[in-house]
């Protein structure tokens, strides 16, 4: 078995099991009547996905490259920022506080200049103040969608 | 021809104010993530309040068409359909944009929905009574069917695996059972608190598409090389023009479908867009281009989707049935000025009425001016270096997520589903037939149990949903379009395997 | 160091009192919210913006009111939001409809009860009315009966969803002719219901007055009956369930009105039932109400906490068994 097939494997294992505990409560929560819908889709769904891992099994399944070690290398760092500014940053900072600093944070780690260069940070900071200024007038003055505003505002 | 006499209304200078302002601000509206021309039009209904009748229906009219066509601008340049109806459009249209053709494709799309919302607003004016009967036809069955018809398409629509394909529906229509039992009002697989509200699709959408690419930006990280995502080279409006013309198929193909669909009540707009982008790839003899950011897509998707505009009033002014939630919104704006649509509003409000349609007429001409104009500027939008584009499209997620309800929820929300759609992808899923699925699921859910209990009230489920002509056709298209989807992809399939042995690598499943 | 850290306590304590007796003061001080449970173009949503409008008024409350939509669910999702998620600081309301949170809250399966809320004032009543096709050979409350008593659970009346006032009205006719209908909830609120009534689809439904209204100044309905206790200004001919023989009363009356968070500061409660029965009775907003058919029954606070206990009870009784 390659890395290939193994790499499809194991989605089809998780799709599948999904299948078997949505099945699972579809056909034992009450009221049944509010579940006929989910035990109908969950009979099709079980079907596809058996058929999906048998595919991944025997090696058929090909489209999709899965994930190499290195992308997952370069997405970490981005991934950390998301998560944190979505839940936690966003509510206990504020929306325009905690994503001023995930703007600046992502930009300046993905960027390739240099990062010693002092006039690189100076345009990084320019450019998410320009940025946070757009979404602040957008939302808050236009939308007048009122944000939570956590520690500062 | 009545309608014509009323064109002075238009052309009032104030009229002609609230028509501009109307058409540019909702096309910023509907390119903002997170507000769908339902909201943009709520948003606008307090300006009506200190306006004439005429004044304000004018400035909704003009917002609504803006709106659905301004949703193509985040799809194409972003990747973040602003609506359902511009699901379609991204598919294509942010192939395009990141091959560089984003200001093609906004002019494309622009133009695409000027005829397509033309042809739907001269219906509204021309075959109104005999199109209100007609949309009165589609009752519980009816609609049952038409979602399921919707269904069948899941498997081929942007999925180059047939089976991973109808997974990805399969789990949308799961999605789309969590929270509220809409009917018997009990939680389904709330599986933690935030769920407990259910899925709300702007958020899903944006999460679904936005998402994936975010991560698939951070993918590539710190790269020296082309510092720039791409190149914007200008492209010349006649050069479209010519383009739209050539592609009549495809033209349409959209306006026929987006208008037959954006009469029926409660499915309307927000699959007219993704049937017709199916319809127009079936029939096209470069099949395999669609979804590679191939022009006829996003002409086909844009063209539809405003070709629903004029026909989802016919409803509603004749019968005083909102067809779809925006049209529930400008129902709220006649009303609050005494006016109260039914068959016979042409006659006892004509100059409302008409100066109305009209503005929508003029509106769609304005929007494709001022579309076309912006669309090289706001193509390089695209142009930013990939760490800026990373980090504003997820800012924008969450703000975007955010302010639908502004719900904490619908953003964590937003953020699993991007994730888990970014590895789906990985392996060879796709975010469309999920989505599909997620919108279709309550249609048809909803649809079905109300059926059956009006069924067992009368002769039985077999003969509600099975008999009656209307069910006989649809029922007949479903299975032929079942049968269709089949034949194709297993036969193709079957050929790509044999080639895949002798050639070892293959494209497509 | 005890004594340090004892003081900065203290110090944080007072600032916070002081700092909460100032919010009350200027309260508002910018837009206040109003979540919605239905869809936007509702009946609800509709009533909503239009008594909000001159919230903005200096002599009122001299902030706007934004509307906020939470549909789903019969309107659980939105006020499950509102009791769990909002704040109580009374820059986020919500609007109210009777009987059906209640009802949904006797139910059960929901994370609100009439004690989750405080409320502020109420601006509408709007009755439920039964409705029939214009061809419909049903032309009284009694024909409608008579059918229904000999086809037991034949008669399809659609409704805007389970617990609802227009399931509680079916419910109440029900036991009032000891006969049975099949009551159909449609999605989507009362426009659903309606059109499934003039489309043939149903034999009968039952619906907000302000919609079956407008629906027959259109000529697609005939109005057979009004569940109230006594006849609308709206629609003088149309007689009460009372008068057509059924003792049906006024528990399906659909209320709507403002309520807060339990646990805002009495400080703004009092402020809010001060300015926003005012704002409800602004002549603006009496016109427009009128010309799109709704009807207006304000409320003051007390009023309503009385009339939120009652329904309780009469729900709870109605309810029971079911």
């Amino acid at each position: 078995m390659n890395t290939q097939r193994l790499q499809h494997v194991v989605p089809a294992t998780i799709i599948f099991g999904l299948s078997i505990i949505v099945a699972w409560l579809s056909f034992t929560e009450e009221p049944a009547a509010a579940y006929t819908f989910p035990r109908i889709i969950s009979i099709i769904f079980i079907a596809l996905a058996v058929w999906n891992f048998i595919r991944a099994a025997t090696g058929l399944s090909r489209v999709g490259r899965g994930i190499d070690f290195g992308e997952a290398k370069n997405i970490l760092p981005g991934m950390v920022i998301m998560l944190l500014l979505v839940f936690w940053g966003a509510k206990a900072l504020g929306f325009y506080v905690a994503s001023s600093i995930a703007f600046f944070a992502a930009y300046s780690f993905y960027d390739p200049t240099p990062l010693s260069s002092v006039k690189d940070w100076a345009k990084r900071a320019v450019v998410t103040l320009l940025f946070m200024t757009v979404i602040y007038v957008l939302f808050s003055s236009v939308l007048q969608v009122h944000t939570p505003r956590g520690l500062f505002f | 021809m009545e309608f014509l006499s009323y064109f002075g209304g238009v052309f009032e200078p104030v009229a002609l104010a609230l028509l501009f302002g109307g058409t540019i601000g909702g096309l910023i509206l509907g390119a903002t993530p997170g507000l769908s021309p339902t909201m943009a039009v709520a948003l606008l209904i307090p300006f009506t309040f200190h306006l004439a009748p005429t004044q304000g229906l004018i400035l909704l009219g003009a917002a609504y068409t803006s709106t659905v066509a301004g949703g193509a601008v985040s799809a194409i340049l972003l990747k973040i359909p602003g609506a359902p109806a511009n699901i379609a459009t991204a598919l294509d249209g942010n192939e395009m944009a990141k091959r560089g053709e984003g200001a093609r494709a906004l002019q494309l799309s622009f133009l695409a929905s000027g005829v397509g919302g033309l042809i739907g607003v001269m219906l509204l004016i021309f075959l109104t009574p005999v199109l209100a009967q007609w949309a009165l036809q589609f009752g519980f069955p009816h609609l049952f069917w038409i979602a399921i018809l919707g269904v069948t398409v899941i498997g081929s629509l942007d999925s180059k695996s047939f089976v991973k394909g109808l997974l990805s529906g399969c789990i949308g229509l799961w999605l789309s059972t969590i929270g509220y039992d809409d009917i018997q009002g009990a939680e389904r697989f709330v599986f933690f608190d935030a769920l407990s509200g259910g899925i709300t699709i702007i958020p899903a959408l944006i999460g679904l598409f936005a998402i994936p690419q975010v991560i698939e930006m951070f993918a590539k990280g710190r790269r020296e090389s082309k510092v720039e995502s791409l190149e914007v080279p200008k492209y010349s409006f006649m050069d479209s023009v010519r383009e739209l013309f050539s592609s009549i198929r495809a033209l349409s193909i959209g306006t026929v479908v987006g208008s037959v669909i954006g009469l029926i009540p409660g499915v309307g707009g927000q699959i007219a867009g993704l049937v017709a982008y199916d319809q127009a790839r079936n029939f096209s003899p470069l099949k395999d281009k669609f979804g590679t950011g191939h022009s006829e897509g996003v002409i086909a998707a844009e063209s539809a989707n405003n070709a629903m505009v004029g026909p989802s009033l016919v409803p509603l002014l004749t019968l005083s049935i909102p067809g779809s939630p925006t049209a529930a919104v400008l129902l709220g704006g006649l009303l609050i000025h005494g006016i109260f649509p039914g068959s016979d509003i042409f006659t006892n409000h004509p100059e409302v009425v008409w100066t109305f349609i009209n503005s929508m007429l003029i509106g769609q001409i304005l929007m494709v001016i001022f579309g076309i104009y912006t669309a090289a500027w706001a193509a390089r939008i695209a142009k930013a270096p990939v760490p800026i584009m990373a980090s504003g499209v997820l800012v924008l997620a969450l703000f975007g997520s955010y302010s639908v309800g502004q719900s904490m929820g619908d953003v964590q929300i937003m953020l699993i589903l991007g994730v888990g759609m970014y590895i789906l992808e990985k392996f060879g899923f796709s975010a469309a037939p999920l989505v599909l699925g997620l919108i279709l699921g309550p249609i048809a859910a909803d649809n079905f149990i109300t059926g059956s209990r009006i069924a067992d009230a009368q002769d039985g489920p077999w003969v509600y949903f099975f008999t009656g002509p209307l069910n006989i056709v649809l029922v007949t298209m479903v299975v032929a379009s079942i049968g269709y989807s089949f034949w194709t992809n297993m036969l193709r399939s079957t050929f790509a395997d044999k080639s895949q042995k002798s050639a070892g690598e293959a494209p497509a499943e | 160091m005890k004594t340090l850290l004892k003081t900065a306590t203290l110090s944080v304590a007072a600032l916070a009192v002081s700092a909460t007796m100032a919010f009350a003061a200027d309260y508002p001080e910018r837009p206040i919210g109003v979540a919605v449970s239905y869809g936007a173009g509702g009946a609800t949503d509709f009533q909503a913006r239009i008594v909000t409008m001159v919230a903005g008024n200096e002599d009122l409350l001299g902030q706007p009111i934004y509307i906020l939509n939470k549909p789903g669910a019969g309107g659980r999702k939105g006020w499950n939001w509102f009791a769990t998620e909002a704040e109580a600081d009374g820059y986020t309301m919500s609007a109210y409809n009777i009987p059906h949170f209640i009802a949904q809250s006797i139910k059960g399966g929901v994370k609100y009860s009439a004690d989750s809320f405080e409320p502020i004032a109420n601006w509408g009543a709007d009755p439920a009315v039964v409705v029939v096709g214009k061809d419909s050979k049903f032309n009284t409350m009694g024909d409608l009966i008579e059918y229904a008593k000999a086809n037991p659970g034949k008669t399809t009346t659609s409704g805007a969803g389970l617990f609802v006032g227009h399931h509680i009205a079916a419910l109440q006719i029900e036991k009032a002719c000891d006969c049975k209908l099949a009551y159909i909830p449609t999605k989507g609120g009362g426009a659903a219901a309606m059109k499934a009534v003039i489309a043939g689809e149903v034999l009968a439904g039952v619906n907000n007055l302000s919609d079956a209204f407008r629906a027959r100044e259109a000529g697609n309905v005939k109005i057979l009956g009004v569940a109230d206790l006594e006849r609308n200004s709206f629609l003088p001919d149309v007689p009460t369930m009372k008068e057509a023989g059924l003792d049906v009363d006024n528990s399906s009356v659909n209320f709507r009105g403002l309520m807060v968070k339990k646990g805002t500061p009495q400080a703004v409660i009092d402020v809010l039932a001060a300015k926003v029965p005012e704002m409800f009775k602004h002549k603006r907003v009496a016109s427009r109400m009128k010309a799109g058919g709704s009807p207006m029954h304000i409320m003051t606070r007390d009023e309503v906490k009385a009339m939120w206990a009652k329904r309780q009870d009469t729900l709870a009784d109605l309810l029971k068994g079911l």
